[in-house]
């Protein structure tokens, strides 16, 4: 049941929410978690590996244990859309879409990142229909066809080699000399031999198609011509973080457009905190541990905050919401 | 008579994942349809759907494509 005051609002629920949620969970704060993906980027990353004490999961399975663990503890976890975040003397006011607002004294922001597009004519109005961004989802349709994956890192490795167990010929477009994926990755995608080719230093010009995806123009002729053709395209070119909140609240941002934060998951914002993807502070290594990691930094520095603050959330909320509603 | 529920998807979806759990949760009774192993249903769906995106959802005769909550609980009654 949504209380109309929390100790800490987390929003989101990918790795790093769930982290932050069981840690704050332990320190007996009351927390919120809110996210519209459940699981973030995890959710649907495919079988996980590498994720310490757990021999392999998948990824949307591994999110559900840590929801459960998470609740266990208290936690509250809803489906929703965090529209606004507005700090007033010493609370955050948190607008969700369809909900009331609640007050918070700390807010947590793990909301992880986008994927990013290629940014072409034609590349929405073929979406689904042969262009696609999951390639755990929509890869294994492909039975027997011919797919491109756009990408070279890890997430379009990952992508490739799922996609082949089911189609019949598979061509990565890297944008360097060289891939970056998990030498484990590459190792496994190796073992498809000649199902994969590997098209370096090429970038997709132009996408075409009508009603569905046909071919695309590539930046450098590959066996002679320009032109390549395939039944699906998929985009794994990165991600990118959705900084419209924290632009909203002042938050500094690093050189590369994401939060920043000291080691201790702070923001220039007093009381507010980041974890995940949505901060650099690993640079571009970006894994469940990490976001783990981060979600209960975040969550002992929300606790240690709110400890010191004591109540001034509540003690000042009402006349602080009375003076903010006669202004406006 | 109970509205017919199909589901069309891989088993590596998230999405149909979620909205298999959706249906187990309250209780609907649906039919599965891994379109990585029926060419048939393959074919239907996206000659069906216009698209190659799982899941697909046929509720009664209505598509859905993805996992929208809202949207599933309108054509099947389901309070959310």
């Amino acid at each position: 049941m949504q209380k109309d005051h929390y100790d800490v609002v987390v929003v989101g629920t990918g790795a790093a929410g769930l982290s932050a949620a069981l840690y704050t969970g332990r320190y007996r704060m009351n927390v919120l978690v809110v996210g519209g993906k459940f699981g973030g980027e995890t959710s649907s990353a495919g079988v996980i590996y590498n994720y310490p004490g757990v021999k392999d999961i998948d990824g949307y399975d591994l999110m559900k244990i840590m929801k459960e663990q998470a609740e266990s503890v208290g936690a509250e976890i809803i489906d929703g859309f965090v529209e606004k975040i507005e700090k007033r003397g010493a609370c955050f006011f948190v607008n969700i879409k369809d909900k009331s607002e609640i007050r918070a004294n700390t807010v947590i922001f793990a909301t992880g990142t986008e994927r990013k597009k290629l940014g072409l004519p034609n590349e929405e109005a073929l979406r689904s229909k042969g262009i696609h961004y999951c390639t755990t989802c929509d890869g294994p349709l492909y039975v027997e066809k011919t797919i491109i994956v756009v990408g070279g890192g890890d997430a379009a490795i990952k992508g490739a080699n799922l996609s082949a167990e089911y189609a019949s010929k598979i061509y990565i477009l890297a944008r360097g000399n060289s891939l970056r994926a998990e030498p484990i990755n590459l190792e496994r995608m190796k073992a498809f031999g000649g199902k994969i080719t590997i098209l370096y230093e090429t970038e997709v010009k132009e996408i075409i198609g009508t009603n569905k995806f046909e071919k695309i123009k590539l930046s450098k002729p590959f066996n002679g011509s320009d032109e390549l053709s395939a039944d699906g395209l998929f985009v794994e070119i990165g991600a990118e973080p959705d900084i419209t909140l924290p632009n909203a609240l002042g938050i500094t941002l690093d050189e590369h457009g994401y939060i920043k934060a000291n080691a201790l998951m702070q923001t220039n914002i007093e009381g507010i905190y980041v974890a995940g993807d949505a901060v650099n502070l690993f640079g571009t290594f970006k894994q469940d541990i990490t976001a783990a990691c981060m979600g209960a930094v975040a969550a002992t520095s929300a606790y240690n905050f709110r400890k010191i603050h004591g109540d001034l959330c509540e003690i000042h909320s009402i006349p602080i919401k009375s003076e903010s509603a006669v202004a406006s | 008579m109970d509205t017919q529920v199909k589901i069309y998807t891989t088993p590596t979806c998230v999405y149909c994942k979620m909205t298999k759990e959706f249906f187990t949760e309250n209780g609907v009774k649906y039919e599965e349809l891994d379109v990585t192993k029926d060419a048939v249903a393959r074919n239907e769906m996206i000659e069906r759907s216009g698209q190659m995106g799982v899941p697909v959802i046929d509720i009664g005769g209505e598509l859905i494509v993805g996992f929208n909550k809202g949207k599933l609980a309108e054509l099947l009654g389901i309070k959310v």
